[in-house]
């Protein structure tokens, strides 16, 4: 709607206001990162004349931060594929597959997706801890399997039904068992959905801190993102290093948004469309 | 595609057995083709693939909630186990904090508009392009990828009584703010970086909402002459009220329960128990004060908040939707 000059304006100058709003906070932060104590406190906005890369090593090594990555990875990886695996299972069999009680099931997944964390945080908590698994690896991952799962056979099983019936009939004619449809046929038909929804499992269990923070009370556990909070109380006189810790945390994500963007956006529209 | 969708209607049983939705009759004669396995284990597949999920979803999220309900009848501390009755409503009631945190959750309901039409009117401009929209996209969206801590922490520096803003606020000459500190104001401070960081999320929905829009509407409206407003008024809100009602839903449930990172980084409840949300609430009573059946109750209030305002906001922008 631009055909006359000043309404054109009225529209791009907020949004170019707007973009540098959401940027700025993040050019700041980096550029804070890159200053002395001194710097900052002398002037806050000016740009960062050498560059401390040093203070990423202070925050990097001060706080164990590369246990905490350790321990993120090794979390959000099990979690990820575990995901994976378990919500295209279930896709294929809620998509392609007839049996008794597939309503009810998928209507189940359905009202799990609508329950929140913190509605059943506390006897989750219970429930994992009379089972031992409260500070172990295999019981965050287990909670983060269950809290995204719902969203995960969602998905897969809205992008199984946009694949024709027939192919799934003409693999079972070639002699395929269900479960040779599954791996030959459906998996790696499902690669665009996987790598979607995958990303979007992988950012929420690699964002969370409420999860991590219930379940892994000590501090050898923490994830990335528990550390974080733990870096604001260590520099909380030492901004450019608290910063540093900020960056160093912020990093990955902001590569694999750059890098994956497209995959991101069509994960989280493929959830508000389908179905 | 209308023959996917088809064929995933339930069918009668009796042909559970049969992984070929929608196989003609003809084809029967391959029913025993399959190698591995016999015909048994080809009926238990459709069992064995969904177990797993089946498994964890009802066993770590429908059974905890049931037993959630169950637990918030039940006494803390000495009375632990025995039956209380709705003592800890009436307690979690008479507490202030639970009060404010209420009381908050009705602030958020105020603004749900302000944070829907956000997203929505950028998304009606990107959408009718504007110079550079596949710029702004991918700028607005960035940070719904970010962390809710990494978010806090970064307007924790920005926000500083002796930080940024307020050296700008000071540089044109009006009074810093205490952006973090103020009790009245710091639950909107809050409410605004969360909209900050999650208003690209709503923007995507939204864009996904346009391309299933008739664009003829739009050319139409556009060769009438119908100026920007009308044609959001007239076009855009009618073909978009499952969008809108999503958004709003979906943004609700974000407010309500997806806060917490910010709250803990930010401000951790205060000043003066201000920016306690019921989510917050729930935690605190859990991990540090341990009163896990009072944080039972504040669970159950927070489920059943969250139920009624998705009907509410279901049914009210149904029929808006009608009516346009």
């Amino acid at each position: 709607m631009s055909r006359t000059g000043w309404a054109r304006w009225l529209v791009v100058v907020p949004m170019t206001l707007l973009a540098l709003a959401t940027i700025y906070p993040l050019i700041f932060t980096a550029n804070v990162a890159m200053k002395t104590r001194r710097e900052y406190i002398l002037d806050r906005f000016s740009p960062a004349g050498v560059l401390h890369w040093e203070n990423l090593a202070t925050a990097w090594n001060s706080v164990g931060m590369a246990r905490y990555v350790a321990n993120s990875l090794v979390v959000v990886t099990s979690s990820v594929v575990l995901l994976l695996l378990i919500g295209s299972m279930a896709g294929f069999a809620l998509s392609r597959l007839r049996f008794r009680g597939s309503g009810v099931i998928y209507l189940g997944c359905l009202a799990a997706l609508f329950v929140p964390f913190q509605v059943i945080m506390v006897p989750l908590a219970r429930i994992m801890g009379d089972a031992g698994l409260v500070d172990t690896y295999p019981g965050l991952v287990l909670v983060y399997v269950a809290q995204f799962l719902p969203f995960t056979v969602f998905l897969m099983t809205s992008y199984y039904r946009t694949i024709p019936p027939e192919i799934v009939d003409a693999a079972r004619i070639d002699g395929n068992s269900v479960y040779g449809v599954y791996r030959r046929i459906m998996l790696p038909l499902g690669r665009p959905a996987l790598l979607s929804v995958g990303i979007l499992d992988a950012l929420f269990c690699w964002n969370d801190v409420i999860i991590s923070l219930l379940m892994m009370p000590s501090a050898d556990h923490r994830t990335l993102m528990v550390g974080v909070t733990a870096l604001r109380g260590q520099y909380s006189d030492d901004i450019p290093t608290f910063a540093s810790g900020v960056l160093i945390a912020a990093v990955p994500v902001l590569a694999v948004y750059l890098f994956l963007q497209r995959q991101i956006a069509d994960g989280v529209a493929a959830g508000s469309t389908k179905g | 595609m209308p023959l996917g969708q088809s064929s995933v209607r339930p069918v009668p049983t009796g042909r559970t057995d049969r992984a070929r939705p929608g196989a003609p009759a003809r084809r029967g004669d391959t029913r025993r083709r399959p190698a591995s396995g016999g015909v048994r284990a080809e009926r238990l597949a459709p069992y064995v693939l969904v177990g797993p999920a089946v498994a964890v979803v009802v066993l770590l999220r429908l059974y905890p909630l049931v037993l959630g309900v169950n637990f918030s009848f039940t006494g803390d501390g000495e009375r632990n186990g025995t039956t209380v009755g709705l003592d800890n409503y009436l307690e979690l009631f008479r507490d202030p904090l639970f009060r404010t945190a209420l009381g908050n959750v009705g602030l958020l309901v105020l603004l749900l508009p302000v944070a829907v039409a956000i997203p929505g009117l950028l998304a009606t401009f990107i959408h009718l392009r504007t110079p550079g929209h596949r710029f702004y996209r991918s700028v607005y969206f960035f940070p719904a990828v970010l962390s809710p801590v990494i978010v806090g922490a970064i307007f924790n520096l920005l926000l500083a009584y002796d930080g940024p803003l307020n050296a700008v606020l000071g540089g044109v000459g009006l009074s810093p703010v205490d952006w973090l500190g103020d009790p009245d104001v710091a639950m909107v401070t809050v409410v605004g970086v969360h909209v900050w960081a999650t208003f690209g999320m709503g923007l995507v929905v939204f864009l996904a909402g346009f391309a299933t829009l008739d664009s003829a509407l739009l050319d139409a409206a556009r060769v009438d002459g119908a100026s920007l407003t009308q044609t959001i008024r007239h076009v855009i809100v009618p073909g978009l009220s499952r969008t809108i009602q999503f958004v709003t839903v979906t943004t609700m449930i974000g407010m309500l329960t997806s806060m917490f990172g910010l709250l803990y980084v930010m401000t951790a409840g205060g000043p003066e128990g201000s920016t306690y949300l019921p989510e917050y609430y729930i935690w605190i009573q859990q991990g540090q004060l341990n009163r896990p059946a009072l944080a039972s109750a504040a669970s159950t209030v927070l489920f059943l908040i969250m139920l009624v305002v998705g009907l509410a906001q279901i049914s009210l922008l149904r029929r808006a939707g009608k009516e346009t």
